[in-house]
């Protein structure tokens, strides 16, 4: 399968401390577009999920409208999150207050 | 994934690709989704947006560089490791923007299914409505040459 093309991504950069302290939560939002098979395409490709973790955040998407798909430290929550806007994907960043 | 061919109907596809082309060249300065931006500073958001557009834009090219000379005259477009993804991606980008501009009087429910009276529709909701459905099958066709690439690996 061919690599996606690798760009120098926002969340690689250094941000301030303050930013990069707790735990983040990446949540992909639903839309009306993008195929059921495109979203599993791309939680396996993006994420490295085997098919049945990747349907099953992509039903959870489909069905309550959002799905956690990782959480973690801010700086990789966010190439994560640009990662999937690249593909599309209305992906949103969020604290885990939770933690 | 294997390098592969499919054969179009030129007839059917050349007067969609008025509307990809159309739409790939208003995307070239707008993202086909507004990202939702993380909360920082003016500069890294910038550096955000600008980045994503320019992956949107990679991606359209390979999706137009598919209809060339040879399309043309033998209606085969040809899918390899190279440009698989990209134009799964702008399909995405595309299908986004038809959406956006010329089907926003379908319900959700019936896009998704697939269900439109395309006699209801006037000629170019339907046109629009018809490059939705040809760009959702190119990205399917793309996507299951892929996962099949991975089982048989």
């Amino acid at each position: 399968m061919a690599e996606t093309k690798t760009h120098i991504t926002p969340g690689q950069r250094t941000a301030p401390k303050l930013q990069l302290e707790g735990v983040w939560r990446v949540v992909v939002l639903n839309d009306p577009v993008n195929l059921m098979s495109y979203v599993v395409h791309v939680f396996k490709r993006v994420f490295g999920f085997d098919e049945s973790t990747a349907r099953k955040h992509m039903l959870e998407v489909h069905e309550q409208g959002r799905s956690v798909v990782w959480s973690g430290l801010r700086e990789k929550a966010e190439a994560y999150t640009f990662t999937l806007q690249q593909w599309h994907l209305t992906a949103v960043l969020e604290p885990d207050e939770a933690v | 994934m294997k390098p592969f061919e499919v054969k179009l109907v030129l007839p059917v596809v050349v007067p969609l690709l008025e509307v990809v082309k159309e739409l790939s060249e208003g995307l070239r300065h707008t993202h086909a989704a507004t990202p939702e931006l993380p909360a920082t500073d003016v500069i890294f958001r910038d550096l955000w947006k600008s980045e994503l557009l320019v992956a949107q834009n990679e991606d359209l090219g390979a999706l137009l560089a598919l209809f060339n000379e040879e399309f043309l005259s033998e209606g085969v477009v040809a899918f390899d490791q190279n440009n698989a993804e990209l134009i799964v991606r702008a399909c995405s980008a595309v299908r986004l923007r038809l959406r956006e501009r010329y089907l926003q009087a379908l319900a959700d429910e019936a896009l998704e299914a697939g269900e439109v009276e395309l006699a209801k529709l006037d000629e170019a909701t339907r046109k629009a409505f018809m490059c939705y459905l040809f760009l959702a099958t190119l990205q399917e066709l793309i996507i299951q040459r892929m996962d099949e690439s991975i089982i048989g690996s």
